[in-house]
């Protein structure tokens, strides 16, 4: 029951998504939008490129589907509100993430063109900018909650949430979880207007669908994990504690987005610059600010 | 719930999710089938095929920054233990995780400085 209730919210969730992303683009709001487009594209042709990694071309996108999926799956929505509530929360998050990394590689070699061959390399060079600072910040997060479970985690945020007593940490997190998710600036691999699409560029109609699901999913699940990492999860007045998480969720999915719209696309060597020369030493930061705090403030 | 159940419902979700895009598959095949005709099935390549092949050998040129991600990545999987445990220890905790991240991060600057920090 549970399981089918936090399904059905993230389905919600990445309806939601999809609007706000399609309204950040156009400015226009259209919420039949993602309803028309996806039967457009299960109606549409879906070509297999003529000498495939037939594998890796018709895995990925299912992969994408499944990391997104079992990411959000251990983060809560409410008290009890949680398929998983798995020891060790906050690291499964880290290893579903990984998998998006997989998921683009496969789609990047999977189709033999050379635009999806270049998105899908650009996308493991920006992964190792981002990824020190996906877990990195998580770690200070789990050192005040001293625990990995995600519904601690939200629970250590009574007093103070972590956006006020991490904020490096949130800042460095939120930055990342755009790269993660191949939100602009961060869009290396699809790279609209430059790449053909990139590794989109030989998918269409039912595997776009999918593909573009898993996407939106993607973005839910990191915008989730930002909400119970940082913005203290279900917490708030007033609402029921899954509402909250769920305008805390797509308050910072439509941030990402009003963000990423106004700012040009970062190039890889300057996002691994950045992210090595400053973000690095700005994570090692805050993990020592916030062991000195928890050791400081109980 | 058990660990063991815990997990094969994350397996369960997984099988599920593959089933459920195999299910998008299925109703699409049931609107219509690809017509098959010369020249779709080509890579987009500017409309002609690829004049080069593209499954070569590629220059990791942040191959400085990737060496280093692996010592950084190796040091998380201590971190994470130890983070869940900070308080309990208390400042020899952080007194032990700083000599060793302080190590590292000599690390990170002597890479910096010889040049390991920039696209090759």
């Amino acid at each position: 029951m549970t399981t089918v209730a936090v399904l059905a919210a993230l389905l919600a969730g990445a309806y939601a998504v999809a609007v706000l992303e399609a309204w950040a683009r156009t400015g226009r709001m259209r919420p039949g939008g993602p309803l028309f487009a996806a039967a457009a594209l299960i109606g549409r042709e879906s070509f297999v490129p003529r000498k495939p990694d037939r594998l890796f071309f018709e895995a990925a996108p299912v992969l994408l589907l499944v990391a997104a999926v079992l990411a959000a799956a251990v983060l809560p929505w409410a008290p009890g509100l949680v398929i998983v509530d798995l020891a060790t929360g906050a690291l499964f998050v880290n290893a579903a993430f990984a998998y998006v990394l997989v998921a683009l590689i496969m789609a990047g070699w999977g189709p033999d063109g050379a635009y999806a061959m270049v998105g899908g390399w650009r996308f493991l060079g920006q992964l190792i900018g981002y990824s020190m600072l996906i877990v990195m910040p998580i770690t200070a997060v789990a050192m005040r909650a001293e625990s990995l479970v995600t519904t601690v985690i939200v629970d250590s945020q009574a007093g103070v949430w972590n956006i006020v007593y991490q904020p490096l940490g949130f800042v460095l997190f939120f930055i990342a979880a755009m790269a993660l998710a191949f939100l602009p600036p961060f869009d290396l691999p699809t790279a609209p207007g430059e790449l053909a699409g990139g590794v989109e560029a030989e998918y269409a109609g039912r595997r776009l669908a999918v593909l573009r699901l898993a996407r939106a999913l993607l973005v839910v699940a990191v915008a989730l994990a930002t909400t119970v990492f940082y913005l203290g999860g279900w917490r708030g007045p007033w609402l029921p504690p899954w509402a909250w998480t769920g305008l805390k969720t797509l308050a910072v999915a439509a941030a990402m987005f009003a963000l990423g719209g106004r700012l040009p696309r970062v190039r890889e060597a300057h996002f691994l610059a950045w992210c090595w020369k400053l973000g690095i030493p700005l994570a090692l930061l805050n993990i020592f600010v916030v062991g000195l705090l928890v050791l400081a403030v109980p | 719930m058990s660990t063991l159940a815990q997990y094969a419902l994350l397996l369960g979700l997984a099988v599920g999710s593959a089933g459920a895009a195999l299910a998008l598959y299925g109703l699409a095949r049931a609107v219509g089938r690809e017509r098959r005709e010369p020249g779709k099935d080509v890579p987009a390549t500017a409309g002609r095929l690829s004049p080069k092949p593209v499954w070569v050998r590629y220059h990791a040129r942040y191959y400085g920054y990737a060496l280093l991600f692996l010592a950084f990545d190796m040091e998380m999987a201590f971190m994470y233990p130890w983070a869940v445990v900070y308080r309990h220890e208390g400042l020899v905790a952080l007194l032990d995780m700083g000599v060793f991240l302080a190590i590292l991060f000599l690390g990170l600057l002597y890479g910096w400085s010889r040049g390991a920090l920039r696209r090759q």
